[in-house]
């Protein structure tokens, strides 16, 4: 199978602090891929890494076989690549169906065609999909604020997925999710893989979440991976155990 | 735009072109320097409302524009070339200006617009070659349109309603169209905007630059108005009106500028009954509104339907489900 995302020796250092330690590893086309470790291991230095919001002190990334390292976010999200965050970012004031246009709008036609075209930039069908699919039809036109934390979680999600990306990277999609919110999350993202066979990596630290929906579990400890393999198998390795419970 | 949105436009558009039939020629400039201002206040509530950068250079682009005008028309450019001129040349200082804005934010951004502002007013009173200094231009003419001239002071407040009413609609197109929603999105929440391939870099530095663009048409406005100008009626001061006006009518509304414009421009004459006092009276008001309610007046009126829609009354429902402002 082809590599999507392809990282080799990713280092990344603040001042006397090293991150992330030479970190190498492949994303599959199609397969969802976690990555645990304990607080602090450098899951999401690495993740900001990838996807641009920091400049790696050294290594590379490619998307696709082409190098990406140092992209801006804008442009590697162009490519593709979406992502969502840990803390919540969704754009509070505007509705529910404004979050959505925003997050599909920059990939349709040029600056000068959106000028002049249409206010919903084309997207007003997909956004009803969107909608739809993540059950939010009941709020679309509420302000983002407004909704719950496990609502905007959904949202968050749904406007990762606008653009129609073939790599989603997740940041701890489940932190402060409510079990029932839970469910119908990971529901939804197993309908979307299924449906547009994208290809996902999950940081995340909620166990069960990640292995019922990883394909294949990474484990970063101290910016280094430590253990890679089926999510069963992980959860039996004595090294994993090690790492999180501590010494 | 809802029934009762279009009532209100409707009678203040109604309003706006009988004023003048009703006032002396005093008030006739009064209202006529309320349209050149509010067309500033738009631009500055473009930059600072809508797409969050904070900008206090707004009166040295109306500056920049009227010395433009100033310049050209009296040397036989025609006036609606040299309007275009205060407008572009303002989209590229203002573009320019931008940069320090995609580093700093807040604060840090208002020291340094403000140190443009300071700058453009040293350049305007120091080089008297291109200036004349404190001396000012005056004469400056009034433009004539297709052989109909705004020369009297009831056509040229005719000339800056029309003037004021296109560049209104054209605002309003930008703000409804996706780039109204990118705005948006930069003064919410620039990092999420980044991830989601919105150009943050290039959004920032158009609104910066049609902002300013807008403040330069200002000025290529008021310079026929008063028809002399000087660097001093630029400084600090106008910055800070202009800023007032956005803020006290209500930043991030659409009609906040011409409601702001209209109450810094009228207010402090309707004031003069408390003669000696009418700055302290109208300072005394600004603090007030500011204490009370930070979102300015078209702040005020929306949370008035809000709790008149909590009540139950369906029109003021359907008011309050437009004028999605912040």
């Amino acid at each position: 199978m082809n590599a999507v995302l392809e990282v080799s020796k990713l280092r990344k250092t603040f001042g006397g602090i090293t991150a992330v330690d030479g970190v190498s590893f492949e994303v599959r086309d199609g397969e969802i891929l976690g990555i645990i470790g304990p607080n602090g291991s450098g899951k999401s230095t690495l993740f900001n890494c990838v996807l641009g919001q920091l400049r790696p002190s050294s290594g590379e990334v490619r998307v696709d076989g082409k190098p990406t390292t140092g992209m801006r976010p804008c442009d590697l999200n162009r490519l593709g690549v979406s992502r969502t965050f840990q803390l919540l970012q969704v754009f509070p004031q505007l509705s529910v169906r404004d979050n959505l246009i925003l997050a599909g709008q920059e990939h349709q036609g040029s600056m000068v065609s959106r000028l002049f075209g249409r206010t919903d930039a084309g997207l007003g069908d997909a956004v009803g999909r969107m909608i739809a699919f993540f059950r939010l039809a009941h709020l679309a036109d509420e302000p983002a604020g407004a909704l719950s934390y496990g609502q905007q979680k959904l949202l968050d999600t749904a406007m990762a997925f606008m653009a129609g990306p073939r790599l989603v990277l997740l940041d701890e999609p489940a932190g402060g999710v409510n079990l029932t919110m839970l469910g119908d999350l990971r529901d939804r993202l197993q309908a979307y893989h299924a449906e547009r066979s994208a290809t996902f990596v999950v940081i995340e630290h909620q166990m069960e979440f990640v292995m019922a929906l990883c394909t294949r579990v990474l484990v970063l400890a101290e910016g280094r991976i430590i253990a890679e393999g089926a999510p069963q198998d992980i959860r039996r390795n004595p090294t994993v155990i090690e790492a999180y419970l501590g010494h | 735009m809802n029934r009762l949105a279009v009532a209100a436009v409707a009678i203040a558009v109604i309003g706006a072109v009988t004023a003048p039939f009703l006032l002396k020629s005093f008030g006739i400039y009064l209202i006529s320097m309320w349209a050149v201002l509010t067309v500033a206040a738009i631009g500055l509530n473009l930059t600072l409302g809508y797409a969050g950068q904070i900008s206090l250079a707004q009166g040295a682009f109306v500056g920049i524009g009227a010395y433009c005008v100033g310049l050209l028309t009296p040397a036989g450019v025609p006036y609606f070339v040299a309007f275009a001129c205060a407008g572009l040349l303002c989209f590229g200082i203002g573009w320019i200006l931008g940069y320090p804005a995609l580093r700093v934010q807040h604060h840090y951004l208002a020291f340094v617009t403000l140190a443009f502002t300071t700058l453009v007013f040293l350049v305007l009173r120091n080089e008297e070659w291109l200036t004349n200094g404190i001396y000012g231009i005056n004469a400056i003419p009034r433009p004539t349109l297709l052989g109909w001239s705004a020369n009297s002071a009831l056509n040229f407040y005719f000339f800056s309603l029309g003037m004021l009413i296109a560049i209104s609609l054209a605002t309003w197109w930008l703000l409804r169209s996706p780039w109204g929603r990118a705005f948006a999105a930069l003064r919410e929440n620039p990092i999420r905007a980044l991830s989601l391939g919105l150009d943050t870099r290039r959004y920032t530095l158009m609104a910066f630059a049609i902002g300013s663009s807008l403040g330069g048409l200002s000025g290529a406005l008021y310079a026929p108005l008063v028809q002399f100008i000087e660097p001093s009626s630029f400084a600090l001061g106008l910055s800070f009106n202009l800023l007032l006006m956005v803020i006290v009518g209500g930043s991030g509304f659409f009609f906040g500028p011409f409601v702001g414009a209209l109450i810094a421009v009228l207010l402090p004459e309707w004031m003069r009954i408390a003669q000696g006092y009418y700055l302290i009276v109208y300072a005394a008001m600004v603090m007030m509104l500011m204490a009370f309610c930070p979102s300015g007046i078209l702040g005020l009126i929306e949370r008035a339907i809000k709790a008149a829609a909590a009540r139950g009354s369906p029109a003021a429902r359907e008011l309050s489900a437009e004028e999605a402002g912040p």
